[in-house]
C-alpha cells in the first residue's frame, strides 16, 4: 500500500513539474520556422526537387545573380557584380566579386565553372533547366570557362535569348555555386560530393547548414564569412509541422515565426488575429482543366472549346481558391513579359452546349476527372463536375495519389484532369510555354514527360517554333509580340489546357518580425528578417 | 532427457521465427513492389526528363526481374546491410537508430501511465462487480479506446497548450532549444540531463508529457479490461473464499493473494500493449511532430521508399516476436506449473 501511494505522489509531483507554464516567446536572435518537410530528401543543390528544399537552400547557397523578390521579370546582383553580353549573344561574361565561402576558401571563377559542370555531369532533376536550352555534360567544357579568378565565361550551345540563361542562373539548385575545394575533400568515389551534399552545406550566403534531420528539422547558424551584412539572426530552425492546425497554434502561440504550409482554412482564421500577418504572393504555374487529346473526342477544337464555357471561373476563384490561387486563364505567370489580359472567358453552359451540337455531341458525353484526392483539387474537381454536367459532360471523378493521378497524364492514358503546373520557377514566359504548350515530338515513344504538352497530346509545329523564335529572339518589343501571337494562337486552336487560376504563396508570420520580403519563386532570403520585441 | 527436450523445443522455436521472419520479408517485398508510388519520380521529380529518370531507375535496381531483385535484397538482409533510404541518404539502419529513441521515450512513459491507469481500474471493476464504480470504469476505458487518437490530440493541444499554456506544443522541446544538447543516447531527457541542461530538460518533459498521456490513456483501456476479467477469474476461486473465511479483509485478499496470481498475466498484455505502442504511436506522431518510428514509416510509405519500409515492418514483426519470447520466459520464471 504504501509502495502504491509513494508512486501516485511521484506521478502527482511529475505532472505538476511538466505543467509549470511554458515560456513561449522565441528568442529574438533565432528564427523558428514550420513547414512541412515531406519533399525534402536532399540537400545537394543539383538534386533537390521541391520548393521546400529551395527555401532552405536559399539562404545556403548564392548564385551568380538572384531573382527579384518584388518585381518577377528582373535579376539581381549576387556572386557577380556584373555581367555583359556579347554583341552576337553568344557569350556572357559574369565578373565576380570578392568573397568568401562559409569554410573561409574564396569564391573563384573556377567554383563556377566547376559547380555548373557538375550540375551538368550529374545530370539530376535540376539540370534539365539548362538542358532544355541545350547545355550538356560533354559541352559543358566549351559552355562554362574561366579566363581568370573572377571572371566567367558562359557560351550559348544554341540560339537562344541569353536573358533567359541569366535567369535561369539565378535559380536556387542550378544556379547554386559550391566551394569546390570543400566538396572535393569530401567526395567519394566519382560521386561528385552528391552523398555528403545530401546532409552538409559548401555555400557563400548568409548561413551554413548545421544539422538536417529527415522529416524532423534543419539547423541554419549564421555564416560569419558572408560576404554581405550580417544577418540579425544567429540560427535559423526550420521545423518539420505536417499539420496545418499545429503550425496555426504553434505560430499563434509564439512557438514559431514563420508558418510556411498552412491550409487555407487556417490562413482564413489567422488573417483576424492579433500579432499575425499573412503575406501573399504569385507562385509558380496554374490550376487548369486539361483533357487528352489522344482520345478521339477531344482532338475536335469545338469539344475542346465548349469545355472553356463550363468552367466557373468567379465561382472557383472565390468559394475554393483563397489563399490557393487568383483567376487567371492565359499560359503566361503574372508580371512575366508579354502577358496579355485575360480573355474573360465565363460560365456559358448554352454556347457550350451549341458547341457540343455542332461536334456532334448533341446528347454530351461521358468521361472520367482526375484528381488528386487532397485540398484544393478534391473541391474542385466536384465543383467543375457540376459545371460541366450543365454542359451535358457526365463526370466521374476519379480521386487517388500523386502516381495514380500524374502517373496516368505521364502515361497519356487519361481523358480529363484537374491539374497544377505549367511552369514559372524560371521568370521568363518562355518557362510557361516549355511547360505547358511545347512538344516537340508527339509520339509515345518520345515519352516527354516533363512537357505537359506531350502529355496532352497537344502538338503544333507551328507553336513550337513559334515558342522557341520568341526564346531566341533578344529585342524585347519583338518577344513581347511573338508572346501574344502564340497565346492568341494557343487561344484559337482551343488549346487542351485551360487555366484558370494562378498559384499563389501564402505565409503567416509573427507581426513583430520586419524585413521579411517572401520571394514568388520560394528563394526567400531570411538574412534581412530582424525581431522587434 | 529433460535437457534434450528442452533444446529440441528451443530449436522449434528458433525454427518457427526463422520461418515467421521469411514470410514477413517475401511479404513485405511484395506488397512493397506492388505499391502504387514510384521511388523513382520521388527522387527526380516532376519536370525531370526520360533520361534522368532512367538513369535513376537502373541505379536503383528496378530493371532487374523481381525475382533477383528480391534474392539480392534477402541476401544484403542476411548479412545485416538494410540498404540506403531514398530520403535521408543515409543506412537505414541508422536512420532506426536515430528516430528509435524518441519513440522509446514516449512509448516508455505511455506504458507507464497506461499501466499505472489500467492495472488499479480493472481490479477496482472486478471487485466492484455490476456497482456503479463498475460502470463509471467502463465509461472512462470505452472512451479512451475508442475515441479516435488524432482528434483527442487536437482537442488536448487546443485546451492545455493554446489555451491554458500548461504544457509544449509539437515537437520533443522549444524549437530554439534545438541542437543545444549534444546527441549522446537521442534520448532527449537523458541527454539534456546529462549535459547539465536544466532548461531543455524541462522542455522536453513539456513536450512529453500530453502525447505520453494521451497514449497512456488509450492503452489503459485495453490494460483494464483485461485486469478485470483476469480479476474476475480469481475472485470466483475458491482459494479467495477461503481467505475471506479466514478473517481477510477484502483488501488483503485482493492484493496479497489474487493480484499476485494474475502479475504474470499482466506482464504479458503490458508487454504487448508496449510493443502496440511502439508502433502505433504514428497518428499521435503526426499531431505532435514527433520525429520518431511512426513518422519515419510514414512518410517513407508515401514516398516509395522501399529499403526503409521493408526494414520497419521488418523491425516492427521482430519487436512483436521479442516480446511475445520474453512473455513466455515470463511465464517460466513466475508460475512454476509451466516449467
Amino acid at each position: 500500500m504504501m509502495n502504491h501511494r509513494t508512486r501516485l505522489r511521484l506521478s502527482v509531483a511529475a505532472v505538476i513539474l511538466a505543467s509549470t507554464p511554458v515560456f513561449a516567446e522565441t528568442p529574438d536572435d533565432q528564427l523558428v520556422i514550420g513547414f512541412s518537410m515531406t519533399n525534402i530528401l536532399t540537400l545537394d543543390p543539383a538534386a533537390i526537387t521541391g520548393k521546400e528544399t529551395v527555401q532552405v537552400l536559399a539562404n545556403v547557397y548564392d548564385g551568380l545573380v538572384q531573382l527579384d523578390p518584388v518585381d518577377r521579370a528582373e535579376v539581381q546582383p549576387d556572386l557577380a557584380e556584373s555581367w555583359d553580353v556579347s554583341e552576337d549573344g553568344t557569350t556572357i561574361t559574369f565578373h565576380l566579386r570578392e568573397a568568401a565561402f562559409a569554410s573561409g576558401n574564396p569564391v573563384r571563377a573556377e567554383d563556377v565553372v566547376w559547380s555548373l559542370t557538375r550540375l551538368m555531369t550529374l545530370n539530376l532533376a535540376q539540370a534539365s533547366f539548362l538542358k532544355t536550352y541545350g547545355f550538356t555534360a560533354e559541352g559543358a567544357a566549351e559552355a562554362f570557362t574561366a579566363p581568370d579568378d573572377r571572371t566567367v565565361v558562359v557560351t550559348l550551345p544554341q540560339k537562344v535569348n541569353p536573358e533567359i540563361i541569366i535567369a535561369t542562373l539565378g535559380i536556387v539548385g542550378p544556379g547554386s555555386i559550391l566551394d569546390s575545394e570543400l566538396v572535393k575533400e569530401n567526395a567519394r568515389n566519382d560521386d561528385w560530393g552528391g552523398a555528403w551534399l545530401a546532409q552538409n552545406s559548401a555555400g557563400s550566403a548568409a548561413f551554413n547548414i548545421q544539422q538536417w534531420q529527415s522529416n524532423n528539422l534543419v539547423l541554419l547558424t549564421r555564416n560569419d564569412n558572408f560576404w554581405g551584412e550580417a544577418p540579425a539572426m544567429r540560427r535559423i530552425i526550420w521545423r518539420h509541422i505536417p499539420e496545418s492546425q499545429s503550425q496555426r497554434l504553434q505560430l499563434e502561440r509564439g512557438d514559431l515565426d514563420i508558418a510556411f504550409q498552412l491550409a487555407p482554412a487556417d490562413l482564413g482564421a489567422l488573417e483576424n488575429t492579433d500579432g499575425i500577418e499573412i503575406q501573399t504572393v504569385p507562385s509558380a504555374g496554374f490550376y487548369y482543366l486539361a483533357m487528352s487529346m489522344k482520345d478521339e473526342r477531344f482532338q475536335d477544337p469545338k469539344v475542346r472549346e465548349a469545355m472553356r464555357y463550363l468552367i466557373d471561373y468567379d465561382g472557383l476563384n472565390e468559394a475554393i481558391l483563397p489563399f490557393y490561387g487568383t483567376e487567371h486563364q492565359r499560359p503566361i505567370s503574372g508580371g512575366f513579359l508579354g502577358l496579355l489580359d485575360d480573355p474573360g472567358h465565363a460560365l456559358d453552359p448554352e454556347k457550350a452546349k451549341a458547341l457540343l451540337a455542332e461536334a456532334g455531341y448533341a446528347d454530351g458525353m461521358n468521361v472520367t476527372l482526375r484528381a488528386l484526392s487532397d485540398d484544393p483539387f478534391l473541391n474542385l474537381a466536384t465543383a467543375l463536375q457540376g459545371t460541366l454536367a450543365q454542359g451535358g459532360i457526365r463526370a466521374e471523378v476519379i480521386t487517388g495519389s500523386g502516381d495514380q493521378i500524374y502517373g496516368a497524364m505521364r502515361e497519356r492514358n487519361f481523358e480529363m484532369i484537374v491539374g497544377r503546373g505549367g511552369g514559372g520557377q524560371l521568370p521568363d514566359p518562355d518557362s510557361n510555354m516549355r511547360a505547358l504548350i511545347y512538344n516537340p515530338d508527339n509520339s509515345d515513344e518520345a515519352r516527354l514527360t516533363n512537357f505537359q504538352g506531350w502529355r496532352t497530346g497537344f502538338f503544333d509545329e507551328e507553336i513550337n517554333s513559334m515558342i522557341d523564335a520568341a526564346a531566341a529572339t533578344t529585342d524585347r518589343d519583338e518577344r513581347i509580340a511573338l508572346y501574344a501571337d502564340i497565346q492568341n494562337r494557343y487561344e484559337e486552336e482551343a488549346g487542351p489546357i485551360i487555366p484558370f487560376s494562378e498559384v499563389v504563396t501564402s505565409t503567416a508570420y509573427r507581426d513583430d518580425l520586419a524585413g521579411l520580403t517572401v520571394n514568388p519563386s520560394w528563394s526567400t532570403d531570411l538574412s534581412t528578417v530582424t525581431k522587434t520585441r | 532427457m529433460l535437457t534434450r527436450t528442452r533444446t529440441r523445443s528451443i530449436a522449434r522455436q528458433v525454427g518457427t521465427i526463422a520461418v515467421t521472419l521469411l514470410g514477413l520479408l517475401v511479404l513485405t517485398f511484395v506488397i512493397g513492389r506492388m505499391m502504387p508510388a514510384d521511388p523513382v519520380r520521388a527522387i527526380v521529380g516532376e519536370e525531370a526528363t526520360r533520361d534522368t529518370y532512367m538513369q535513376v531507375y537502373q541505379q536503383l535496381g528496378l530493371d532487374r526481374p523481381l525475382v533477383v531483385q528480391f534474392f539480392l535484397y534477402l541476401r544484403d538482409v542476411l548479412t545485416g546491410d538494410f540498404g540506403t533510404s531514398i530520403r535521408t541518404g543515409q543506412p537505414v539502419i541508422d536512420d532506426i537508430i536515430t528516430v528509435m529513441p524518441a519513440t522509446l521515450e514516449l512509448a516508455t512513459l505511455a506504458i507507464i501511465i497506461g499501466a499505472g491507469l489500467g492495472i488499479p481500474l480493472g481490479v477496482i471493476a472486478a471487485v466492484k462487480k455490476d456497482r456503479w464504480q463498475d460502470h463509471v470504469i467502463r465509461v472512462i476505458s470505452l472512451a479512451g479506446h475508442s475515441m479516435p487518437i488524432f482528434w483527442t490530440g487536437m482537442i488536448a493541444l487546443l485546451i492545455f497548450y493554446a489555451w491554458l499554456g500548461w504544457v509544449g506544443g509539437g515537437g520533443r522541446m522549444s524549437d530554439y532549444f534545438i541542437g543545444l544538447v549534444p546527441p549522446v543516447t537521442n534520448f532527449i531527457l537523458i541527454d539534456a540531463a546529462l549535459a547539465g541542461e536544466w532548461d531543455v530538460f524541462q522542455s522536453a518533459l513539456n513536450h512529453l508529457i500530453l502525447p505520453a498521456s494521451l497514449l497512456g490513456y488509450s492503452s489503459s483501456a485495453y490494460i483494464t479490461r483485461m485486469t478485470r476479467s483476469f480479476m474476475l477469474d480469481q475472485i470466483n476461486q475458491e482459494y479467495i473464499t477461503t481467505a475471506r473465511v479466514k478473517g481477510l479483509s477484502v483488501r488483503q485478499t485482493i492484493w496479497r493473494h489474487a493480484f499476485l496470481n494474475i502479475r504474470v498475466q499482466l506482464v504479458t498484455i503490458v508487454a504487448l500493449a508496449y510493443g502496440a505502442l511502439l508502433e502505433g504511436a504514428v497518428l499521435i506522431e503526426t499531431v505532435f511532430s514527433w520525429p520518431g518510428f511512426g513518422q519515419y514509416l510514414t512518410s517513407n510509405l508515401m514516398i516509395g521508399d522501399m529499403n526503409a519500409v521493408m526494414t520497419c515492418v521488418l523491425l516492427v514483426g521482430v519487436i512483436f516476436i521479442a516480446l511475445n519470447l520474453l512473455s513466455d520466459v515470463l511465464y517460466r520464471v513466475f508460475d512454476p506449473r509451466t516449467r
